[in-house]
């Protein structure tokens, strides 16, 4: 068997954890679109979680 | 022509040159699929014109960063670690159309219409390709991008359907993209390309996927009302 990556499990399991959270806020907002409030709410728990990813910082994550 | 189905107990058995091909188009897929939210979710997270398409922008770049995930897995095992493209300015992604950022809500559904196409047809390069981790993951992914790009090219048509002004907008956005996604199949008569289908990775050839690709966007576009723009004009890979 090949040897694996650095890593290779953790990131795994931490972006799966990440898609879980942003699928469940944009359905939190969807299931209440007539609901401002809670649209709103959504849409920037979807932002937060966006920023950290785009930021990128590997490291920082997984320790 | 190798014709082998290859398992992860496998690949150390491998020749060098179908281990390194195999990397390679792994860190670009990665590449790509992380590529996409790079482009779009600061400028349009904030700025798409309802707060349910905001919410479609996140659910996309969530669907992509769960692609990146399933290919750097794949990736991961065989030893390669992808990890270093999350933190990738744009201006160094693998592909041209990546470097940039979409700054407008024409763009952003014009690329979803477009460019997740090309994203498709890279995907279905690997349909029974040699390497079966790989292959396994595809239908969820083609599934979610199929998605991508009927949103953009609804989002496409309400603006083609919205007016004269609107229109040639739109046309223009098509021309700029257009050509973008031709040239994302690469080289002519690629060596690098012959080889991935030598060894199975690959199904067609850059100029077969190409050409493919323009038989099913040509036809799209007309329907849509709109000008299919001049193949060879801008390109940079031909």
């Amino acid at each position: 068997m090949p040897q694996t990556a650095p890593n290779t499990e953790k990131l795994d399991e931490h972006l799966l954890e990440v898609v879980r959270a942003l699928h469940g806020a944009v359905k939190q907002g969807v299931s209440h679109k007539d609901e401002r409030k809670i649209m709103e709410t959504a849409i920037k728990d979807c932002k937060e979680i966006l920023d950290v990813i785009m930021e990128g910082n590997v490291q920082e994550w997984l320790n | 022509m190798f014709t082998d189905k290859i398992e992860l107990k496998d690949f150390d058995k491998m020749d060098p040159e179908y281990k390194e091909l195999l990397g390679h188009v792994l860190t670009i897929q990665a590449d790509c699929e992380i590529g996409g939210p790079h482009l779009y979710v600061e400028t349009m997270l904030p700025a798409a014109p309802t707060k349910l398409d905001q919410l479609i922008v996140a659910r996309t770049a969530a669907e992509e960063i769960d692609h990146f995930r399933k290919i750097a897995r794949v990736a991961g095992d065989i030893g390669v670690d992808v990890s270093f493209v999350l933190s990738q300015p744009n201006q160094q992604r693998f592909v041209d159309t990546f470097r940039g950022l979409i700054t407008t809500w024409e763009d952003n559904a014009v690329f979803g219409f477009l460019i997740d196409r090309v994203g498709r047809y890279q995907l279905e390069e690997f349909y029974d390709c040699s390497y079966l981790p790989l292959q396994r993951i595809l239908p969820d992914i083609v599934t979610e991008e199929l998605g991508h790009i009927e949103y953009g090219y609804n989002k496409t048509l309400e603006l083609v359907q919205s007016g004269d002004e609107e229109k040639a907008k739109a046309q223009k956005v098509v021309d700029y993209w257009y050509v973008r996604a031709l040239d994302m199949f690469g080289h002519t008569g690629s060596k690098r390309s012959e080889r991935y289908r030598y060894w199975g990775l690959k199904r067609r050839s850059n100029e077969q996927a190409r050409q493919d690709y323009m038989n099913e966007v040509g036809p799209i576009l007309t329907q849509m009302g709109l000008k299919i723009p001049d193949p060879n004009q801008g390109r940079r890979y031909l």
